[in-house]
């Protein structure tokens, strides 16, 4: 009895991690970010849809392995062929690593070839926080009814090898399959990897 | 320490030595020779940049921990990687561990008992590695040492002294981690037990990496995590590095399925 009134005592002195906590299972929020054409976007708009969030820096090493390699650009255009909304959203502070304007996020997907649907500007870190998004890449999906489905890494390899990736499990085309499919999803989390979010301090 | 370090760079040949953008990757042989049937210890010699880190073997919220990939003769065998306790590293709302300055991560290499003395072994090792201030550059080495055997051991490199003593100690505390709702509690009970200022987990995807809370009642230290997001079960058993200054002990506790 002590050692749980001890524990409680804790838990209100304990400082709550910064990053919010989302859960599988739980109503994603809405947030609301600028695109790189300068348009307001809402998740909320997406309603009815199945909504891919993406975490981008163009200068990590490790969102150069998905892109370098194509497999982020190819998970992008299958997806949004399917009818699924994919938002890559960067959360660099400005003057930090990865932080880019409108029109320099536009020069990165016309060179890289990317697919997404709209990539959003979040230099003040409030989505990124919102989601608890810690690196880059970190993948959040969404159901159409507007419910977290899947967090974590992109893939089951922890690495910066471009080789690693036909060896791994891709998480987002497995979920978004069964999601399609009326299955369960297998796997609704794993740990996410990458460069740390370049938030401001 | 350093004019030893130096004298050992004049034996080793050069591809023992890499010099990678802010950090300078080295493999050391704690004896200048290997003997039959006796375990020797290697290790990889981190110097970093200031203000550049390279990861422990739980890196915490980003990174990647260092791995060495061996190229050994038949009959010779490499451990695991021995990991000197991890610095701290917060990078405001995120987490890290692992290391800056110099480091040396000692590895046993088993030598076969009827290896023959008067011959040379080429040991190769492939060492990948992130090295990161606020940006990160993944590092991949390759590097090699060209070892004597010899029927007998000789001076020893201060170099691995210097690992060992930074090496978690290992203890015979008893304690136990319990799982309350979003909370993972940890305790250590012993008579001996230090003033712990901080704690690091083994483990991926048990708890939050922030610091713990750290309490000390009637001889039992408490350490209270979050819960990570991505904790799914609870393992069978939790393995932690705690820190007090600049000691530190590893500890296994069993984890208790009863609140």
């Amino acid at each position: 009895m002590k050692r749980i009134l001890f524990a409680l005592l804790l838990t209100f002195i304990l400082a709550a991690p910064a990053l919010s906590k989302v859960s599988v299972g739980q109503p994603a929020p809405d947030f609301t970010l600028t695109d790189s054409n300068g348009k307001s976007r809402s998740l909320s708009e997406f309603k009815g849809k199945i909504v891919v969030l993406e975490w981008n820096n163009p200068e990590c090493p490790f969102v150069g392995k998905h892109y370098g390699s194509g497999n982020m650009q190819r998970q992008q255009a299958d997806a949004t062929a399917a009818g699924v909304i994919w938002l890559t959203i960067n959360s660099s502070a400005t003057g930090k690593q990865g932080d880019i304007d409108g029109a320099a996020a536009n020069a990165y997907i016309a060179k890289v070839g990317a697919k997404q649907s709209a990539y959003l500007l979040d230099p003040t870190g409030r989505v990124g926080h919102l989601y608890g998004a810690r690196t880059t890449p970190h993948m959040f999906v969404i159901d159409k009814a507007g419910v977290l489905r899947y967090m974590g890494g992109i893939d089951s390899i922890k690495s910066t090898d471009q080789d690693d990736i036909a060896k791994a499990t891709q998480y987002i085309p497995q979920v978004l399959a069964e999601l399609g499919a009326g299955k369960p999803v297998s796997v609704a989390t794993a740990e996410p990897y990458g460069c740390g979010v370049k938030y401001g301090s | 320490m350093r004019l030893l370090l130096a004298l050992l760079l004049v034996v080793l040949p050069p591809l023992a030595v890499a010099d990678d953008e802010h950090v300078t990757v080295s493999l050391l042989s704690e004896y200048a020779a290997l003997v039959p049937g006796k375990t020797a210890w290697l290790g990889l010699f981190l110097q970093h940049e200031p203000h550049w880190h390279t990861y422990w073997i739980n890196p915490g919220d980003s990174g990647l921990p260092t791995k060495i990939t061996w190229q050994l003769p038949p009959g010779y065998r490499a451990g695991d990687i021995g990991w000197p306790a991890p610095l701290r590293i917060d990078v405001g709302d995120l987490q890290n561990f692992g290391y800056e300055g110099e480091v040396l991560l000692p590895v046993p290499i088993d030598v076969p008992a009827d290896a023959k003395p008067g011959t040379t072994v080429h040991i190769g090792a492939q060492a990948k590695y992130l090295v990161c201030r606020e940006e990160c550059i993944p590092g991949k080495t390759d590097l090699v040492l060209d070892l004597p055997l010899s029927a007998v051991r000789e001076a020893a490199s201060k170099q691995f002294e210097t690992a060992r003593a930074q090496l978690p100690q290992a203890t015979t505390w008893k304690g136990d981690a319990r799982l309350h709702d979003d909370k993972i509690e940890v305790a250590l009970r012993g008579a001996d037990l230090p003033p712990i200022s901080d704690a690091y987990v083994v483990d991926r995807k048990i708890v939050n990496y922030a610091r713990p809370q750290i309490s000390t009642n009637n001889g039992t230290v408490t350490l209270l995590f979050a819960k990570s997001d991505y904790f799914t079960t609870a393992p069978p058993q939790l393995d932690l590095v705690v820190r007090a200054g600049a000691r530190a002990w590893s500890v296994r506790v069993p984890f208790s399925s009863s609140p």
